[in-house]
């Protein structure tokens, strides 16, 4: 042992060295140095999640998005259907309507042309009737009386068929 | 990037005064060493040029005592090395960042290295608990070996009260410290064994489960199992009785292959020097800062390991 040099106050002082060496270094290397390592393996790792998190939620807002886009789409063909509809519908009822008044017109014109007709008729019913008694009374250079006259041409007139029609 | 010219990033005339200038340090190297002396005789050149041939010894030389406790020159460059490291990684973490720095980079590599060797032996919970010790180990005898490695170590000679004596020697060369790291080892293995695993710790050395529940079978008429049994249960106490020897081979082994190692790499460098002054020691130099590394590593992943097996639950269990 001692050809070797093993003293024991040498080995507790290696032993002390050792010990004050560990402590030191615990102190201002290893608490230290793996409290960082820890921090940023954290700080590493929180900030993959949040790009994940980001990329998950862009990826759902984009698939939003295309949806929205894809509604509104839906919702504008539909808008246009309804209004070609209703646009179809308002012109067939104007149509409808022109048609109806036209025709009411027309119905109304044709009333009021046979009455005017009626009318005409009518005078020259009693134009005729005075020529008539002119002309009678001219022949026979007599006048009858005018009531009795007048109920004898009504008479034949409404027996004539030709006048009597409409 | 252009073609530089002349030999090795130099012009011409440098490159060819450097090479003889190395030539010309060789050759006084060659003749000045032992080499020299032994071929041509002594040729008359001036006795600084020589250095003495090595005599190692190996207890480390008293430097001083402090009443009556001997202070020896390895004591000295102990602290050196503790001071040293100390130093490196005070300043080192005194301002740490999140994005570190290059010192804090050299820092962090080394103690992550270190941490990831722990984590990936002796997983994530006992390798950060194995870590200050490991680390410790480590550092402190790769320190202590490139230390030694510094001119001025070994070759300042100072007079104490036992004659002349060298005022520094590597840490590693000196017994007492292998050995204190030896049983540093020894004690961290066998407490976390037993703090692990507790009483059971210890049937790894004295095995008789198997002996007597042989001997119960054998009582109760099963002779053919019995007898076999204990036959291997005599094998069991035999292997619990190696275990316990080669437990205690390891502070002798681990001392002595640092020891070893360290004392040859000194006396291989000084007798280098001693062959030929100049030049041909340096890629010796080189092969003791490999062999300071490798017997650190080994140092510390041994124990680190060690500790590992003595944690884990002996197979005799099953």
């Amino acid at each position: 042992m001692e050809g070797l040099g093993i003293h024991l106050s040498s080995l507790i002082a290696q032993l002390f060295n050792f010990g004050l060496l560990l402590l030191l270094l615990y102190m201002f290397a290893y608490k230290p140095v793996i409290k960082m390592l820890d921090q940023r393996a954290a700080k590493i790792k929180e900030s993959v999640d949040q790009t994940e998190e980001i990329k998950k939620q862009h990826e759902l807002a984009e698939k939003e998005t295309a949806r929205l886009i894809a509604e509104a789409g839906k919702e504008g063909k539909k808008i246009i259907e309804q209004a070609t509809l209703i646009g179809e519908e308002t012109k067939q009822k104007a149509k409808q309507d022109a048609k109806t008044e036209a025709e009411k017109l027309l119905a109304k014109a044709k009333l009021e042309i046979e009455r005017e007709r009626d009318e005409a008729i009518g005078e020259l019913r009693s134009a005729f009737a005075d020529l008539t008694m002119i002309a009678a009374g001219k022949v026979i250079d007599r006048s009858l009386d005018k009531e009795q006259h007048r109920q004898l041409i009504d008479k034949m007139l409404n027996e004539s068929k030709v006048l009597n029609k409409n | 990037m252009a073609k530089k010219k002349g030999c090795m990033g130099c012009s011409l005339p440098i490159a060819i005064v450097v090479v003889l200038a190395v030539l010309g340090i060789s050759v006084v190297s060659l003749l000045g060493g032992a080499f020299g002396n032994t071929l041509f005789g002594d040729l008359g050149l001036p006795e600084w040029l020589s250095v003495p041939a090595p005599h190692p010894e190996l207890p480390a030389a008293t430097i001083f005592h402090i009443g009556s406790i001997p202070f020896t020159n390895t004591m000295i460059t102990a602290w050196i090395t503790i001071f040293v490291l100390v130093a490196f990684f005070y300043f080192g973490t005194k301002n740490m960042k999140l994005i570190p720095g290059r010192y804090q980079m050299i820092i962090e590599s080394i103690i992550g290295y270190i941490l990831g060797l722990c984590v990936d032996i002796a997983g994530d919970k006992y390798g950060r608990k194995f870590f200050a010790i490991v680390t410790t180990i480590f550092l402190f005898v790769i320190a202590n070996a490139w230390i030694s490695l510094i001119p001025g170590i070994g070759s300042i000679i100072v007079h104490t009260a036992d004659g002349e004596a060298e005022l520094f020697r590597g840490v590693n060369t000196d017994i007492n410290f292998p050995l204190a790291l030896a049983l540093v080892s020894f004690v961290f293995v066998e407490y976390w064994g037993i703090k692990t695993l507790g009483i059971k710790y210890f049937t790894k050395f004295v095995n008789t489960h198997k002996l007597t529940s042989s001997i119960g079978k054998l009582f109760k008429g099963n002779v053919k199992a019995g007898l076999a049994g204990i036959f291997y249960g005599i094998i069991d106490i035999f292997i619990g009785f190696i275990e316990l020897l080669s437990e205690l081979m390891r502070v002798i082994s681990f001392t002595f292959r640092l020891f070893g190692n360290m004392t040859g790499g000194e006396i291989l460098l000084l007798m280098m020097l001693f062959l030929a002054p100049f030049l041909l020691a340096i890629p010796f130099y080189g092969l003791e800062l490999l062999v300071g590394f490798i017997q650190a590593l080994v140092f510390s992943s041994l124990t680190l390991v060690f500790a590992n097996i003595a944690i884990s639950p002996t197979h005799s269990e099953e």
